[in-house]
């Protein structure tokens, strides 16, 4: 799967609990689930679940902890895809 | 699954060497600020707790009749919940004497480690700072320490919902995966669940009021899952979650069938001790 595709997928993903809408129109790669979409750390668990549904794929715990920016998520997915 | 948590940011050794610190630290001081902060909440705000000594009872007999670890997770309703917690599970003697049965902390920085004053005495009250919505790799560092803790036999007391619930009740949808982490990487885990609410205690606060009797509930569960990975994780947090909801939900019929509630309980009142 191309990463752009996985980046469509994850920003749809994400979508639903993002709070700063603006952020949301120009998000890239570098841009922070947290920091700049303003996604709820709590839910995180939820949008990670989402990620297995989505490209069935098994997500560790401690693979969460590199995963800061959207462009970490899609980093994340495309090794477990390989 | 549980070294591999432990190593996974800052290194092993490297917790290992920080924590003995820490603790060292603190038991030290322990002789002058445990009895202080006994006092302060007993005699000075006059904080009262029903069935102090059934508690104490049970949490030191959870201590005693097994070595498996201990995970204190509690509701949060005000921000000196985890002292009156403390001083609610056993008696300021007994913690000087057994300093690993007072559980560590894991308060929110900007709450308890504002200042360089309020950092000192953080680190002196086994407490492990946590940034709210702070990077993956500081919040897994923190829940590394706890899981490292856990395995060497100490209690950590955690707030599952995250922070003080805003509407006054359990929040089970406001609940991260942290503490659902934690069990999972710590072998044999069991989790002592702590409703812990204020008869005045409407909905959150800073403080309780001065005088305040509080009732504590405790259950002791050991969560296991059949799912793995994040999936797994979470379904350990909600079981938890679940549990204190269930404590909340007998709390509150108790109160409907026996109302010793503000109308006829006074503030500071007789009772038993914090």
């Amino acid at each position: 799967m191309e990463q752009s595709e996985i980046m469509g997928n994850v920003v749809k993903i994400l979508t639903p609990w993002v709070k700063n809408e603006d952020a949301l129109q120009s998000v890239s790669m570098e841009t922070s689930i947290l920091d700049d979409l303003k996604v709820n750390s709590a839910r995180l668990v939820d949008v990670v679940i989402a990620f297995e549904d989505e490209f069935d794929i098994e997500i560790e715990d401690e693979d969460v902890d590199s995963v800061n920016s959207v462009g970490d998520a899609v980093t994340l997915i495309s090794s477990k895809l390989d | 699954m549980a070294n591999r948590s432990a190593e996974t940011g800052h290194g092993a050794n490297q917790i290992t060497q920080i924590h003995r610190r820490q603790r060292w630290m603190g038991w030290l001081v322990a002789p002058i600020w445990v009895p202080l902060a006994a006092f302060w909440l007993s005699r000075r705000l006059a904080y009262r707790v029903h069935d102090l000594v059934k508690i104490r009872q049970t949490y030191r007999e959870l201590r005693q009749e097994s070595n498996a670890p201990l995970l204190v997770c509690a509701n949060h309703l005000t921000l000196i919940d985890s002292f009156l917690i403390a001083l609610a599970l056993s008696g300021s003697f007994r913690y000087l004497v057994d300093f690993d049965s007072l559980p560590w902390n894991v308060p929110e920085e900007s709450n308890f480690a504002n200042t360089s004053l309020n950092r000192i005495l953080a680190y002196l009250g086994k407490c492990v700072p946590i940034r709210r919505g702070g990077t993956r790799e500081d919040v897994a560092y923190v829940l590394n320490r706890v899981i490292y803790l856990l395995q060497r036999g100490e209690v950590a007391l955690v707030f599952p919902e995250g922070g003080r619930s805003r509407v006054g009740r359990i929040e089970a949808t406001g609940a991260g995966w942290g503490v659902g982490r934690i069990v999972s990487a710590v072998e044999g885990c069991r989790v002592l669940c702590v409703y812990m609410r204020g008869e005045h205690q409407e909905t959150y606060s800073d403080w309780p009021i001065d005088g305040e009797r509080f009732h504590v509930s405790l259950a002791c569960i050991e969560p296991k899952s059949e799912s793995r990975g994040v999936r797994g994780t979470r379904d350990l947090s909600n079981q938890i979650i679940s549990k204190l909801s269930e404590l909340e939900a007998e709390y509150f019929s108790r109160r409907k069938v026996n109302p010793s509630t503000p109308e006829t309980t006074k503030p500071g009142a007789k009772g038993d001790l914090v």
